[in-house]
């Protein structure tokens, strides 16, 4: 999925903002705001934790009060959430798993992933009270108002949560036309909102769900075995009528593509790619620059600050030795190498030294 | 006092000495975590605590003139601390990109700004790049005397520096605002090397801080005591000139004690890792003392460990430096430390003597001649 390039956004300030900021800077005005009300900020978009539900065996739905500086989102899309694990702030992206609502709340369900820092740090510790930066919403996987074709929903693991928020914005709206929703994990007890999406079928005759197990046997009128194939789709009785959306990971979203791409009358997926994984040290990499706006190719594992200077880029630099932090320039995404201490990073750096790092993978730099 | 005169290291000793600093970056580095984060907010916090309570004594005093002097006195000396740990903790530390590991927008190296009269950006080039890269080398370290002063036998002597007594008296007053202008580099423009032009373009970030500063606290806080502006703004000017001796005395502190020294440029050409860290070592001084001391100085009062690890979190300066002293001594480089009274009057002294005309007594030793074609790149 496609998440902005600054991955949490400020808004101008307001005029009044504008006429004090000669006085007080929006680090002391949001050091003392805080004191007040834990989200009251000069500019900053947070959000505040203020419901905990336990989704499933392995998930958490946290529910989270926005700032008046975040802008909102419709159903579908997704946010991005700074969490602080050991002293670091880390970014990951959510979808928001509930509808728009009126009291300005939104939802995010976190699924803890082995060895992800982030999904385990919220997973156990998050609490009422906690405040997040927050990031404004994206994502264009989203259903036009009151939709007139049916709907097929495709969603594996976590991939159920902007199809979750979808289903509940359609529920508010009556289900305005059929709506499908095929549903894979690998143990019933990996499903999120089961209970909801049975109730919802019960409640609206033209919303239909069909769980998958893939490593269970079905058990109820609702369940099914197995992974994706042509049986599950021949449940639509007419996939050409049907804008089929899909979610979940990359080898899903592809085997949905495959099977109902072509016949569908709309077709959008979003995958959850795992972290790019280091393969070597040789080769090339692309590295695209946001300001400048330009994508050069350099060689793996080379300083980047020499890699961009070598194509004719001169971003300032001062001791070349990574101490002086001239060069200092965020990093949105890519996987970096240090080349004095060999310490791999692929989380995104407001701050990288392109003197002492070299590219492993592909990269986005803010020069 | 006694001079230990450094080893001359090898050039396989020299790489030795620079790996083993290296390895005591990494081993620090790969502990940073949640303790740190906390303690540079719990300083941040002391900042803001310290100076809103200094304020408000301000001006209980101005109101309830039975209290006046105390609350005077208490108020500018907390706005005085709340500044010097803003300033030298935080805003120095910070700007370092010591806590940049953190990822919190607002103690980002490259954009934090500090309650002081220069610009954040101006003190990124001049202090970051210019002074910890080229650390005491003559022409390419502005600090060496900042231009105003005389402090090494090295420096050409002029009449003018038999004024100094005076001038690094009023130099350290006005430090903050000395400071503020160090990158305009007036001198060039006097001399007509630098145009109107650039110079209007070099001020205008430089003017818009000063005047926010000015405006801040000279106007603004005053303004609000109404008709007793007068103790509110005589205790910010008292604070931030409590501020400016304070910072001025651990600056100097750091690099014009007796033992330091100076470099040539042609003494840095090609200088290798090992080289570097030498030559902080002999260019950088400590202040032995206490955690307060470490606290109020920004740990300064570790500049040797500083200059090794300009970006490393200074609160972790002291732990480090055990081994650093003690890498030092199996290497026989002399490690420059003493009590506060002793190393600033030894700063005093090259003040008072190096106004008059001197002769550097040794040759500056370079520790080695840099290995050929092996440099940073």
């Amino acid at each position: 999925m496609n998440s902005p390039t600054s991955a949490l956004e400020l808004r101008a300030p307001a005029r009044w903002q504008r006429f004090i900021a000669p006085l007080i800077t929006p680090e002391i005005f949001d050091f003392w705001a805080a004191r007040v009300h834990p989200t009251l900020s000069w500019q900053r978009p947070l959000a505040r934790v203020v419901e905990r539900t336990q989704a499933s065996v392995d998930a958490v739905t946290l529910r989270l009060k926005p700032n008046r500086h975040w802008a909102g989102f419709r159903a579908g899309q997704h946010v991005n959430l700074a969490v602080e694990v050991g002293g670091t702030r880390l970014t990951r992206s959510y979808s928001l798993s509930d509808a728009p609502r009126a009291d300005g709340s939104i939802a995010i369900t976190v699924k803890a992933i082995e060895g992800g820092r982030v999904s385990q740090q919220l997973f156990r510790a998050a609490k009422v009270g906690d405040v997040f930066d927050i990031g404004p919403a994206f994502g264009e996987m989203t259903i036009a108002a009151s939709p007139q074709s049916p709907i097929a929903l495709l969603a594996a693991g976590s991939g159920i949560t902007p199809l979750m928020a979808m289903i509940r914005a359609l529920a508010a709206d009556g289900m305005p036309a059929p709506v499908t929703l095929m549903y894979w994990a690998r143990t019933r007890e990996e499903f999120c909102f089961a209970d909801e999406l049975r109730e919802l079928a019960k409640k609206f005759p033209a919303f239909r769900v069909v769980f998958f197990l893939t490593r269970a046997e079905a058990a109820s009128a609702d369940e099914r075995q197995g992974r994706i194939g042509n049986e599950a789709i021949a449940l639509l009785a007419d996939v050409e009528k049907h804008q089929v959306f899909a979610c979940g990971p990359g080898g899903f979203t592809e085997a949905a593509r495959t099977l109902v791409a072509a016949t569908a009358q709309s077709f959008m997926a979003e995958a959850f790619t795992p972290p790019p994984q280091i393969v070597d040290e040789t080769g090339e990499v692309e590295i695209t620059l946001t300001r400048s706006q330009r994508t050069l190719t350099v060689p793996r594992g080379q300083s980047i600050l020499s890699a961009l200077e070598a194509q004719g880029v001169r971003p300032a630099h001062g001791c070349r030795m990574g101490i002086c932090n001239t060069c200092a320039c965020a990093k949105p995404s890519g996987t970096t190498k240090n080349l004095h201490s060999g310490n791999v990073n692929a989380e995104p750096a407001l701050a990288l030294r392109i003197c002492i790092n070299g590219a492993t993978s592909n990269l986005t730099l803010d020069l | 006092m006694t001079k230990i005169a450094n080893r001359v290291l090898s050039h396989t000793e020299l790489e030795q000495f620079g790996a083993e600093i290296d390895a005591l970056r990494a081993r620090t580095t790969a502990t940073l975590g949640q303790a740190d984060a906390d303690y540079i907010r719990r300083v941040v916090k002391a900042v803001r605590y310290m100076g809103m309570a200094g304020r408000g004594l301000l001006f209980v005093g101005a109101f309830f003139h039975a209290v006046l002097i105390p609350c005077w006195i208490a108020g500018t000396l907390l706005l005085g601390l709340s500044k010097i740990l803003e300033n030298m903790e935080v805003g120095h530390n910070v700007i370092h990109g010591q806590y940049d590991w953190m990822g919190d927008p607002k103690l980002n190296g490259k954009t934090y700004e500090w309650d002081i009269a220069g610009t954040g950006d101006n003190w990124r080039r001049s202090h970051n790049y210019s002074h910890h890269t080229w650390t005491n080398v003559r022409g390419m370290d502005d600090d060496v005397g900042y231009g105003l002063l005389r402090l090494f036998p090295e420096q050409r002597w002029k009449p003018f520096y038999l004024a100094q007594p005076i001038i690094a008296i009023v130099f350290a007053i006005l430090f903050e605002w000395g400071v503020a202008i160090q990158e305009l580099r007036l001198g060039r423009w006097f001399a007509g090397k630098t145009s109107h032009a650039q110079m209007r373009k070099l001020f205008r970030p430089v003017g818009r801080k000063m005047a926010h500063q000015i405006l801040k606290d000279y106007v603004f806080f005053p303004l609000l005591a109404g008709p007793f502006f007068l103790p509110v703004l005589l205790g910010n000017v008292v604070a931030n000139v409590l501020r400016n001796l304070w910072t001025y005395m651990i600056i100097f502190c750091g690099h014009f004690t007796a033992d330091v020294e100076t470099f040539s440029k042609e003494s840095v050409k090609g200088e290798s890792r090992g080289h570097w860290y030498v030559r902080q070592l002999g260019g950088s001084a400590n202040i032995s003392g206490g955690k307060l001391l470490n606290l109020l100085s920004g740990n300064l009062s570790h500049q040797i460990e500083h200059h090794f690890f300009p970006d490393l979190p200074a609160n972790r300066y002291a732990a480090m430096s055990v081994e650093v002293r003690d890498i030092c001594e199996r290497y026989g480089q002399r490690y420059n430390t003493g009590s506060l009274p002793k190393q600033f009057g030894q700063v005093i002294w090259r003040i008072l003597r190096h106004a008059w005309p001197s002769r550097s007594r040794h040759s500056i030793r370079v520790s080695t001649v840099p290995a050929s074609g092996e440099s940073f790149g």
